[in-house]
């Protein structure tokens, strides 16, 4: 049943129809929640006790550094599918997603430098956090590479989801690693378990940032999608039909 | 089942290149360790481990640089697929003859010179259960990398797995932590056998699926 | 909740020196999206232009 209702859902010429019809909806509510909770973070919170303005970078770093680790866990839920049920738009995601999340992963280690400086007095510490954190970027940079060495799509396919859901291991590690060691990098400061750690008038607009950035992945992960069912499909009678 | 481990341990060992080649890269790296720090015992001590965890990782790394190319080559993996013989029991005969004739006596040698740094007895035996396990844990990831990269190159392999030998790092540097502190040292060990005990069964068959969709 | 939490615009700019990692991490960010956005879009318009062509 599942198979059937994947396989229903999932054909590549239904998706792009689909992102045509809902890309534009998704892309503008994104940018209007996103640019007017960064205004409300950046401008409109009041400063922090200990870190002063520089707290502000938050609104900024953690969307991106939540999303790394969340790409990385949405290419593993397509390599399941993919390798299940082979479904080729899972393929297709997996590839369209490993860019958008080194993108991710290289935003979060960027504003995360910066904001070492002013608060640890550092742009870079080998710190438990951050050192996870590239190794996800590396980590990304060799998904992409690997696949990108086989002109044998369908090939690459399947090495590249192998390769992912093995590689999932690290993301609990990255996940956890500021709670099993001691190291400079905070806590996170909202959990699905505990009470946030951040106080509501600070933590409004970062979920706001959060929402917004997310839907902002979302269409660039649907774009990136679209390019990559245009490349494999171009010879599809569909294609044609819709070019 | 005892054919496979023979033929794999005979292919091998004619390979003089490829179980010699990394045990040598091992002890070069153990001996220009201490050019790069004077020959002072306390200024030796300090970096010793970390350089002998990441010696082991980069022979392991260099051992399985050509584990499956040559197999892949000649139709030998082909032959095992279309044979129907358990292609993942196969691929672990084939990694376990590699650890027996690289991994053993590179963790041996580890222990030699962590005794002949520290000059501690009982702390260098204990590293070698550590580098019994680390070098088999590496050679079942490298193996995949190799898998992955067939005909690709060994540097795509290596570092497409390097950073799956992140987590096995972090336990050795914490067991080490342990053993020096006398806390808790048995149970990283006990958390390095049961991650390898996963990693023997779910590696090769993993593998096997790669080289057959490469065969495909 | 909504009171502008700076006495003058300058005073936003500077942020008591944090300005300028606060405002470059937002240009740094600002800018990846863009050029994420702008190279997708570019790159769907070329396919789909080759893939006329060849029609």
């Amino acid at each position: 049943m599942i198979k059937k209702f994947i396989h229903q859902f999932a054909s590549p010429k239904t998706f792009i129809s689909k992102v045509d019809t809902y890309y534009n909806f998704i892309f503008y509510s994104a940018l209007l929640i996103y640019v007017l909770s960064i205004i409300w973070g950046i401008l409109f919170t009041p400063e922090d006790f200990v870190q002063g303005n520089s707290f502000r970078i938050i609104y900024l770093h953690v969307p991106a550094s939540f999303l790394s680790q969340s790409l990385y866990l949405a290419m593993g839920i397509c390599s399941i599918t993919f390798l299940i049920w082979r479904v080729k738009l899972a393929a297709y995601l997996i590839v369209a997603i490993a860019p958008i999340g080194a993108m991710a992963t290289f935003i979060a280690l960027i504003s995360g430098s910066i904001w070492g400086i002013p608060t640890w007095g550092t742009w870079w510490q080998w710190d438990a956090r951050i050192t996870s954190t590239l190794i996800l970027f590396i980590m990304y940079l060799g998904l992409i590479s690997l696949h990108s060495s086989f002109s044998n799509y369908e090939k690459a396919d399947k090495l590249l989801s192998w390769l992912v859901i093995v590689g999932a291991i690290n993301i609990p590690i990255i996940k956890k690693s500021v709670d099993w060691w001691s190291t400079l990098h905070q806590s996170a400061s909202i959990t699905l378990t505990d009470k946030p750690t951040i106080d509501p008038v600070m933590l409004y607009p970062l979920i706001g940032t959060v929402i917004g950035f997310f839907g902002l992945i979302i269409c660039l992960v649907l774009l990136s999608s679209k390019n990559q069912i245009l490349i494999r499909e171009k010879n599809k009678s569909w294609v044609k039909d819709y070019v | 089942m005892i054919n496979l481990i023979r033929l794999e341990f005979l292919k091998l060992r004619k390979k003089t290149r490829s179980w010699l080649g990394p045990i040598i890269v091992f002890l070069l790296i153990m001996i220009a360790y201490p050019l790069t720090v004077e020959f002072l015992q306390e200024k030796l001590e300090i970096g010793f481990f970390s350089v002998l965890w990441i010696a082991i990782l980069i022979s392991m790394m260099l051992a399985t640089e050509d584990i499956f190319t040559e197999d892949f080559n000649d139709g030998f993996l082909e032959l095992m697929v279309i044979q129907n013989s358990s292609f993942s029991l196969g691929v672990s005969i084939k990694v376990f003859a590699y650890w027996f004739l690289i991994g053993v006596p590179v963790s041996f040698l580890g222990f030699i010179f962590s005794y002949g740094t520290t000059g501690n007895f009982s702390l260098s035996i204990s590293i070698f259960p550590l580098a019994l396990i680390s070098s088999y844990i590496f050679l079942n990831l490298f193996a995949l990398g190799n898998s992955l990269s067939l005909n690709k190159g060994s540097v795509l392999g290596a570092i497409v797995t390097m950073p799956l030998a992140l987590p096995v790092l972090i336990v050795l540097g914490k067991s080490l932590t342990a053993l020096q502190l006398d806390i808790n040292f048995l149970s990283f060990i006990l958390l390095l056998l049961g991650s390898l005990s996963i990693i023997i069964v779910i590696i090769p068959l993993i593998v096997s699926y790669i080289i057959k969709a490469h065969l495909e | 909740m909504f009171n502008f939490a700076f006495n003058s615009f300058n005073e936003a700019i500077y942020m008591n020196g944090h300005g300028v990692f606060v405002w470059s991490v937002l240009i740094i960010v600002i800018l990846t999206l863009y050029i994420f956005f702008i190279s997708y879009i570019f790159k769907i318009k070329k396919i789909k232009k080759k893939l006329n062509e060849s029609n």
